[in-house]
């Protein structure tokens, strides 16, 4: 056994008294990583559970505007046992009152007998789907709660969707496939598709999906069928989906959210890497007479240096075990309250890969705040133990060990990076999180230079408080430094969420609405748009109005080769994408490269694609596109290459086809119309009342979804800013007890020179308060970086000071400090002096 | 004769510890007068030390009563006490006492601010002067030795000019010329501001300077001497 480990194990005997903040700090910021990669594991797993269920099948087969053909049905019903036909659309539910007539987007879908496959539909009152749709006077329809509150009905109501009349039988409390579909614009209502026949709303070149569900012999080669299924089907427009992956769109929203929430997690475990090297440090400098005396027993540098290592590490493992077992246990006590809020299986159990992710996080930070301090211990000499000057513990480490230090930082950024799998997000995370510790470093330093010069200032004399305080954040053994990084930091991340959330929330309610649209119209049947015009450009409230010819299809090819071969995973040849096509050239500042085809052109097919997303596949004039449109192919040279704006939420395509190649398909048009608030009622019931297929989107309410996905992402931020806070103040109570001592001593002194109650007092809360704020403003300048950041490169869009927010964490951090501060004011306030005093003579 | 400025009438004081009460002080009764220099002996323990404390006030009498310039120190509360000794008293302590946060010109200016003079930052210049310390205005206690921490402990004692000068072994961490040197400051202080001077201490040289040796023995008083000036 080496003298270092006896000399650790001697030491340990003092008990884990003075490293209480220690395991907590470190226990903490494992627990919460920990916690997290369980959830993320436990959706992953309950996903992949249930994938079946939730895809409503053990595969699934799609089709955009259309319904399978008669090779398709024949290639189903050979591989599955059962299949089931469902279609998915958005339409308007329209309800005839005294009043006048109420309208209200849906997301209609219309089943088969066979539906669901699997899983069941629960309905309130408790009927069977089956009877819930079945046809009396009028077929039964079921419906989101949300939109049956919304429109006001009551079960027994009729409505319409389209010129079809239905009767709401029940609310819809549960649908098995309902966390499939991914993002739909209105609550769900699901009718037969027996039902929907006479509503006009699935004639061609209207927009739906049709998906069949296929329920699988057991056994079935998943990966085989969908490899024979997309060999023989592929270039018609057929999407394959199974149970491997049932929700694809909710796994890669979990896997993003869960990576990005583990990188706030990391924030807070810096905030404890924090409260670890002060804990460390703190216990060190009351060792100092201890190591003195162990070099003067003839203990050399490495063996000092190896014992506190040891102790260090043995404290880290307990940490380390006690973060885990929160970690894992946390999910599991809150399994009920976490599935009540998601709408997706979960399959909680122990998870070992987050936990030992979390434990290598928990290791390294450890190691990388605790070598600071661990590796001056060799510079004390026994000299201590006579005169308090004699170096050691401010000297700076050897060189090894900040290459060490520096290296396990990269490993730490390195290993977050690559597990996260969010390489860019991960960087930026850490680039910030170092950015923003240094940032605090440097300000920590400024605030003690600039307090001791204060202290000094001629017109404080004679404010005692406010000196004694500003003498304290100023003066030796100051608590500045870890008091504004670790409150500091956890303000930073909330500042900067609340910079971006505000700013985001600015973009969508107020800039984006003045030049977007006031109404989406879908749908509009050839024969319909001359009247729509009419009604439209004839309201004086009305300032313009644009038109395109929209059908859906999907990139299949690009110059021959499959389209994911060269766009890898591009969002525009993911799935059917609106396309148009055009007779008349754009106004020629939009044209980036190529010409437009002559308005008579008769050629062979010829596509002007959008610049900016042809730059991203690497598309250029003359590349051949392959586009599966209704079920045919049709190929088309690149002509041009055209400016599109998306961000007005104003009609733009991707991809633009010369009109002689989409001649004879059934098509319909879509519409934006740009009108006073006021008069948005009337063109809508105008509209619909004319035309009842067409569906109308109010632009305020769509923008008004995505405004609340990206509150719940704030939210989400928020929580983990949260963790990160909570750290925050163990350390910050940390140091407020380590100072403890001292702030016993001094009210002492500042009592024997007649110094009332009051005044010790103030001068405490003021220090406290003074550290608190400036670690508030700090924190804004940071967050406010970061959200600059943010909006400008992430979201290309303006950003601007939020103060509100502001003003509140720098009064939150001040409140913070306040608190912890005071509560370790009691003990010096009310010590006797003489006590004190004379227990350090 | 004169009313005294410091009494003590059957000062007690007890004091419970993990062991149990201990009794540190037994029915202690002395009067000290105005001007007067008087020195407290005795062993380690005796408690010369608790005495000089009830005195200050910093320490509370368990019974009796501490009479300082005529007003009950057992009846104040602690701001009160605060006051008294802002306004009448100065103490050193054998370990020095600076606050370590405050340079030396800082702690000294402290007792002076807090009794709200105005001029409290060029009075303290001018006491560390006194003290031959000018030049160490700027530093932080850490920064000085044990002797020029306590003519620091000493300039901020003596700045308010208290009518009460408290010692307790102002001496006793310091060397043989330092503790010389701080001695004659101490006296040089009484003699200028005409206060009282109460001092514990060890050295018996320096309990032959005062007016009056009072022994103290098992938290008792042994016996007192009393010298005039002529011996």
């Amino acid at each position: 056994m080496s003298i270092a480990w006896r000399i650790a194990r001697r030491e340990l005997r003092g008990g884990l008294k003075g490293f209480r903040i220690f395991l907590a700090c470190l226990a903490l910021g494992v627990a919460a990583i920990a916690a997290i990669g369980s959830v993320r594991a436990a959706i992953e797993a309950g996903l992949a559970r249930e994938g079946a269920s939730i895809l409503g099948g053990d595969a699934e087969m799609s089709f955009t505007y259309r319904f399978a053909d008669d090779a398709e049905r024949a290639f189903m019903d050979q591989i599955a046992l059962r299949v089931s036909e469902t279609v998915d659309f958005r339409s308007m539910v329209v309800i005839d009152r005294a009043g006048g007539v109420e309208r209200g987007l849906t997301q209609v879908r219309g089943v088969d007998g066979a539906y669901p496959l699997y899983g069941t539909v629960v309905l309130d009152p408790p009927l069977a789907l089956a009877e819930a749709l079945a046809t009396t006077e009028h077929p039964g329809a079921v419906m989101d709660r949300l939109l049956i509150d919304r429109m006001a009905l009551t079960i027994g109501d009729v409505f319409r969707l389209g010129t079809q009349e239905f009767e709401l039988r029940a609310a819809l409390v549960d649908e098995p496939d309902g966390a499939s579909g991914g993002f739909g614009l209105g609550p769900r209502t699901i009718v037969t598709l027996q039902g929907l026949e006479g509503s006009g709303l699935l004639s061609p070149g209207t927009l739906y999906d049709s998906q069949y569900r296929l329920a699988l012999p057991q056994g079935a080669d998943l990966a085989a069928l969908s490899v024979a299924a997309r060999a023989r089907f592929e270039d018609t427009g057929l999407r394959w989906r199974d149970s491997r992956n049932g929700a694809p769109g909710v796994q890669v929203f979990v896997d993003r959210i869960g990576a990005f929430l583990v990188l706030v997690g990391l924030a807070g475990l810096a905030v404890g890497g924090v409260g670890v090297s002060a804990a460390v440090r703190a216990y060190l400098e009351g060792k100092v007479e201890t190591i003195a005396t162990l070099k003067t027993l003839g203990a050399e540098g490495h063996t000092i240096f190896a014992a506190y290592f040891m102790q260090v590490g043995l404290l880290t493992l307990l940490g380390l075990g006690l973060g885990l077992v929160l970690g894992a246990a946390l999910p599991l006590i809150f399994a009920p309250l976490i599935a009540a809020q998601l709408p997706i299986p979960i399959a909680f159990a122990l998870y070992p890969a987050p936990l030992a992710e979390a434990a290598l996080y928990g290791a390294l930070t450890a190691l990388i705040f605790t070598l600071w301090p661990l590796a001056r211990t060799e510079h004390l000499r026994a000299a201590a133990l006579y005169r308090d000057a004699a170096g050691g513990v401010q000297a700076w480490p050897r060189p090894i060990w900040l290459m060490a230090i520096v290296a396990l930082a990269a490993l730490l950024i390195g290993l977050a990076t690559w597990l996260s799998g969010i390489e860019r997000l991960a960087l930026g995370t850490a680039g910030g999180i170092m950015g923003a510790l240094l940032l605090l470093a440097l300000a920590a330093r400024g605030i003690r230079a600039l307090s001791r010069r204060l202290a000094r200032a001629r017109i404080l004399r004679g404010h005692t408080a406010l000196r004694t305080a500003l003498g304290s954040v100023g003066g030796p053994g100051s608590e500045a430094m870890s008091v504004v990084l670790s409150l500091g930091l956890g303000l930073a991340v909330l500042a900067a969420v609340g910079q971006i959330d505000t700013n985001l929330r600015a973009a969508i309610q107020r800039d984006l609405p003045t030049v977007a649209p006031s109404y989406f119209f879908v749908d509009i049947q050839p024969d319909q748009l001359q009247p729509f015009l009419d009604r439209v450009t004839g309201d004086p409230a009305v300032s313009r109005v644009d038109t395109a010819p929209m059908l859906r299809g999907i990139i299949t090819r690009i110059n021959g080769q499959r389209a994911q071969d060269v766009a890898g995973d591009h969002w525009v040849i993911q799935g059917d994408r609106g396309v148009t096509y055009a007779t008349s050239a754009p106004p020629p500042e939009e044209i980036v490269a190529g010409t437009w085809w002559p308005d008579d052109y008769s050629g062979p097919p010829l596509a002007a694609f959008a610049a900016e997303e042809a730059a991203e596949i690497g598309l250029s004039i003359g590349d051949r596109l392959t586009v599966n449109i209704l079920g045919r192919d049709i190929e088309a040279e690149i002509a041009a290459l055209r400016e599109v704006r998306f961000e007005n939420a104003g009609i733009g395509f991707v991809l633009t086809l010369s009109q002689n190649a989409l001649a004879g398909a059934p098509h319909t048009h879509i519409a934006t119309v740009y009108a006073e608030e006021a008069a948005e009622a009337a063109i809508l019931r105008d509209v619909a009342g004319a035309a009842p297929n067409i569906t109308a989107i109010r632009v305020r309410d769509a923008l008004d979804q995505v405004a609340s996905a990206l509150r719940s992402l704030a939210a989400a931020t928020s929580y983990g800013a949260a963790a990160t806070l909570v750290t925050g103040f163990i350390v910050l109570i940390g140091a407020a007890a380590a100072g403890e001592r001292g702030r016993v001593f001094e009210a002492a002194v500042m009592k024997t020179l007649g110094a009332s109650r009051g005044v010790i007092l103030a001068s405490f809360a003021l220090r406290a308060a003074l550290l608190g704020a400036a670690a508030g403003v700090v924190a804004i300048l940071a967050g406010g970086l970061g959200g600059w950041a943010v909006m400008t490169f992430v979201m290309d869009t303006t950003y601007r000071f939020e103060p509100v927010s502001a003003i509140a964490i720098i009064l939150g951090g001040a409140l913070a400090t306040l608190l912890s501060g005071l509560g370790f004011a009691l003990r010096p306030l009310a010590a006797r002096p003489a006590r004190v005093l004379r227990a350090r003579d | 004769m004169a009313d005294p400025v410091l009494s003590l009438v059957d000062a007690r004081l007890s004091l419970d510890g993990n062991a149990g009460r201990v009794d540190i002080l037994h029915a202690i009764t002395l009067d000290i007068h105005a001007g007067e220099t008087v020195g407290l002996t005795g062993p380690s323990g005796s408690g010369k030390s608790s005495v000089l404390m009830l005195m200050g006030g910093l320490e509370r009498a368990t019974g009796g009563d501490v009479i300082a310039l005529g007003q009950d120190l057992t009846a104040m509360n602690e701001d009160q006490l605060a006051r008294f000794r802002r306004d009448n008293m100065g103490v050193v302590f054998q370990s020095f006492h600076l606050i370590p946060t405050m340079t030396a010109l800082e702690n000294v200016a402290t007792p002076l601010e807090l009794a709200g003079h105005r001029d409290a930052f060029d009075r303290a210049e001018a006491e560390l002067a006194a003290v031959g310390l000018a030049h160490r205005a700027h530093h932080y206690p850490s920064q000085m030795s044990g002797g020029e921490q306590q003519r620091v402990a000493l300039a901020r004692a003596a700045a308010p000019r208290p009518r009460i000068l408290l010692a307790d072994e102002p001496t006793g961490n310091l060397d043989g010329a330092n503790g010389q040197a701080i001695i004659e400051m101490l006296f040089g202080l009484r003699d200028r501001y005409g206060s009282t001077l109460v001092l514990v201490t060890h050295a018996p040289e320096l309990a032959a300077r005062c007016d009056r040796e009072i022994r103290l023995r098992d938290g008792r008083i042994e016996g007192a001497a009393l010298r005039d000036a002529a011996e």
